[in-house]
């Protein structure tokens, strides 16, 4: 007999044996990862010394730079613009002679410099505030005005001056007393001209029009107002045409310490009204947020080092089989091709019905129709049209004959 | 060198004396106390190089079944070891409660199990071993990650065994130990035994009655010691997912449920996995060794993104084959990949042996072509409708080359297989 008598268990014994066979103690012992404390160091330092090298150069190339390169700008009538509009040379001059010129930006730190026996010169005024102003009129420091408006001259000057109406550019001679004005002996100016109110006012290089000029000088004994009103004899530009350099020298460099400052948007004369915000907070409050960030940056030293490294799965392909077919429904859907859809249901119907009923693989189309109508009792022309007349028009006909074609095949039954 | 939550309490705990003494520096001095404290911490801590590791893992498991993963480690430091030690495997390892606390005394040894429950088959591998040795305060601690080597091979889950207790019955229906006499053309002639009343009076053998005083009937068996080639396809069409799993899975459960039933009906199996070139492959073994050879053989097989070289294959095939035999394609019914790779060269090969194809049909498909609730559903269906009607021309050429075609559902593709080996074998086909 055969040796098929024993009924075989139904799972295979070798395989639970293999299960739970274990490796014999061959296995190795790992000690160690092969490194000393100095090999370690070694290899560190060979990772890291080439984005170390980068960084120190850039970091030398970065402070040299700073360092060789002067600091410039190019706001117009700053003292550190060396283009055409600005006021470098005029700036770098006063300095070689002596005058400590300082550029500040802020209304709190312009009024701050300016005590007694100091310039304050003002390159432009419609930024200023009413406030500003009036702390500007306050100033016991020496005050110029460059092209002024005429309401901060009205404040500056206390009702002194003011502005003229309209002027024409043309050289124009001192014709006054001034010293600076003597200096400069004629200069070129295209402002509007600053009127005399007040007999103490000197003015030079006048106008057609009577007690106007380009340059108004009061002096009341306390403080000096110089009022040019074309700033641009100051730039760069214009400083070497005719007596512009003695004018803005001798005007600007009457006093040791010169406080040039530059008005900006940001500047309001609020802002240095109140308490800083740290003045708001106890004392403590600075140590203990340093604290907290150390807590925090211990905190990060923690949570930062993982226990391992993160181990990655190698996936295998998971491409649904399906895909392809549903791309293929995507093309059909696309192109509208209702016809190539219909034909395709049509044809599986015709298949499983023909199958159902007992004709052969090769069967005809009349052949389908003839065997179908008599086992579902429709009519020839119903059968044939469903499975083989004309393909629809559109999607509800589309979904209707699919419907039509289950409803033919739920009666069919086999025979 | 890492710290631990320890050393940010440590440095909250600052906020005390800053409060008391708001000054800058109190931070700085308990900064520098905390920093001291870490570094004097690591400096008593064990070090994790001084650690001998030994992995011991199974070298097989089946696929669902759980496993343990043994690490044995020896602290060889003269400092006590107390450590967090991470035995990190691959996700799919299912290697979930992996973190081991220990507190060994020099020269001491500890065991550490980590249970891995696979949940994908093929070849586990082991991860690094992350060895965290904290100083006695447990402030800081030094961290080594250390490269143990340690392999489990997760066998193909083989599912369809619960399909051969059944089929091996029918299989010794077949061998004529039932009542129910099976006379088919192919069966051979076993031996000769005594009539008794219900036996076919068809099988009487005449001559040998004639000679003795009773009356004798002839008995039959399949036939045995025939040849079954597996040729498991694993190229781009057997990388499809169905269901959840990709179709080489499927197939591999239809070839170890044949080999199994194959080799309790005496015959011989060997498989070859093949898309481009022999993947993997199992001959000459046979009883039972055979079915752990297969799992072993099957397990890491994955399936590459090529087009199978069909020709290559057939030539493959009839290198391994002397004599007639049984040659079971598993691969898939894609019309174009068929059409194009297997319909010619598939005729002279059916022509020498007896060729089953077996393709795992997508379920998905049939969902799909019963869609009818919006138009686009509809031309989902025709989509479907469509393939599957090529499916059904190309098994139709294929069958008309003498090849059998089973298309089936993963599920019941390794059963419908058995089934058309019994039958063949019934029918004395091989």
């Amino acid at each position: 007999m055969s040796q098929l008598l024993a009924p075989p268990p139904p799972t295979q014994p070798s395989q639970a044996a293999a299960a739970t066979r274990v490796t014999s103690s061959a296995a190795p012992v790992v000690v160690g990862d092969g490194t000393t404390g100095a090999s370690r160091a070694r290899s560190r330092w060979r990772r890291a010394r080439w984005p170390l090298a980068v960084l120190g150069l850039i970091v030398v190339v970065g402070s040299l730079a700073a360092v060789l390169q002067p600091r410039t700008s190019e706001v117009p009538l700053a003292p550190d613009n060396p283009a055409g509009g600005g006021a470098r040379a005029a700036a770098e001059i006063l300095g070689d002679q002596g005058v400590e010129v300082t550029m500040v930006r802020t209304s709190a730190e312009a009024l701050r410099r300016a005590a007694a026996g100091t310039t304050l010169v003002v390159t432009s005024t419609f930024l200023l505030d009413d406030g500003q102003v009036e702390a500007l009129s306050e100033s016991e420091a020496d005050v110029v005005l460059l092209d002024p408006d005429w309401w901060v001259l009205d404040a500056v000057t206390d009702g002194a001056m003011d502005l003229g109406w309209l002027g024409t550019e043309t050289v124009r001679a001192a014709e006054c007393d001034d010293p600076a004005a003597q200096a400069a002996g004629q200069v070129r100016s295209g402002g509007s001209g600053v009127v005399a109110v007040d007999p103490a006012v000197v003015v030079c290089f006048p106008t057609d029009e009577p007690g106007t000029g380009a340059y108004a000088v009061l002096d009341d004994g306390d403080r000096r107002v110089t009022v040019l009103d074309d700033a641009s004899i100051t730039t760069n530009d214009r400083l070497t045409e005719d007596g512009n350099a003695a004018l803005v020298l001798h005007t600007l460099g009457r006093h040791e310490q010169l406080t040039w400052w530059v008005p900006t948007y940001g500047d309001t004369s609020e802002a240095t009204t109140g308490p800083a915000a740290g003045e708001l907070l106890p004392a403590w409050a600075g140590p203990v947020a340093a604290q907290l960030a150390l807590v925090v940056v211990v905190l990060m030293l923690w949570r930062s080092r993982a226990l391992g490294r993160v181990v990655t799965e190698p996936l295998p392909v998971t491409v649904r089989a399906a895909e392809a077919t549903l791309g293929r429904a995507r093309l059909y859907r696309r192109s509208r091709s209702r016809g190539h859809a219909a034909a395709a249901l049509r044809a599986g119907t015709a298949r499983r019905l023909a199958a159902r009923v007992g004709l052969p693989r090769t069967a005809g189309a009349p052949a389908v129709i003839d065997a179908l109508t008599r086992a579902t009792g429709r009519s020839r022309e119903q059968v044939a049209g469903l499975l083989y007349g004309p393909p629809p028009t559109d999607d509800a006909g589309l979904l209707q004959l699919a419907r039509q074609l289950d409803e033919l095949e739920s009666e069919v039954h086999r025979t | 060198m890492t710290i631990t939550w320890r050393a940010v309490a440590l440095t909250a705990l600052g906020l005390l004396p800053v409060l008391l003494v708001p000054a800058s520096g109190v931070v700085l001095a308990w900064a520098l106390l905390v920093v001291v404290a870490c570094v004097l911490d690591v400096s008593l801590a064990a070090s994790p190089r001084q650690v001998a590791i030994q992995r011991s893992v199974p070298t097989s498991v089946r696929l669902t079944e759980g496993s343990r993963s043994t690490l044995v480690v020896t602290n060889r430091s003269p400092r006590r070891l107390r450590a967090l030690v991470r035995d990190a495997w691959q996700p799919s390892a299912g290697a979930v409660a992996n973190r081991h606390e220990v507190d060994l005394p020099p020269g001491e040894a500890r065991r550490l199990v980590t249970s891995l429950v696979p949940t994908r088959r093929g070849d586990r591998h082991a991860d690094r071993v992350t060895v965290r040795s904290f100083g006695p305060l447990r402030l800081a601690a030094r961290q080594v990650s250390l490269e143990v080597p340690g392999r489990l091979r997760v066998l193909p889950e083989f599912a369809s065994r619960r399909h051969l207790p059944s089929r091996l019955a029918r299989l010794r229906e077949l061998d004529g130990r039932t009542a129910v006499q099976v006379r088919g053309s192919g069966t051979e002639f076993d031996s000769l035994r005594e009539y008794v009343i219900g036996d076919d009076v068809r099988s009487i053998d005449w001559r040998a009655t004639a000679r003795r005083s009773e009356v004798v009937v002839r008995t039959w068996r399949p036939e045995r010691d025939r040849r079954v080639m597996i040729v498991l396809d694993t190229s781009r069409t057997s990388a499809a997912r169905i269901g959840d799993l990709p179709r080489i899975d499927a197939s591999m459960e239809a070839a170890l449920l044949l080999s199994a039933l194959a080799a309790r009906a005496g015959d011989r199996v060997d498989l070859v996995a093949y898309d481009r070139r022999v993947r993997a492959q199992v001959a000459g073994t046979g009883g039972p060794r055979l079915l752990p050879a297969l799992a072993d053989a099957l397990a890491p097989l994955e399936p590459t993104l090529v087009e199978a070289d069909w020709s290559g294959a057939v030539s493959a095939i009839r290198q391994r084959l002397s004599q007639r035999a049984l040659v079971v394609l598993l691969t898939s019914l894609e019309p174009a990949a068929v059409e194009s790779g297997l319909l010619p060269v598939i005729g002279p090969l059916a022509h020498d042996h007896t060729v089953v194809l077996a393709s795992v049909a997508d379920p998905e498909l049939a969902t799909l072509r019963a869609g009818r609730e919006s138009s686009s559903a509809v031309f989902d269906a025709a989509a479907a409708e469509r393939v599957e009607l090529e499916r059904a021309a190309v098994g139709v050429r294929l069958r008309q080359r003498g090849v059998e075609v089973v298309d089936a559902l993963p599920d019941d593709l390794a059963p419908r297989l058995a089934d058309t080996y019994l039958a063949l074998k019934a029918a004395g086909r091989l």
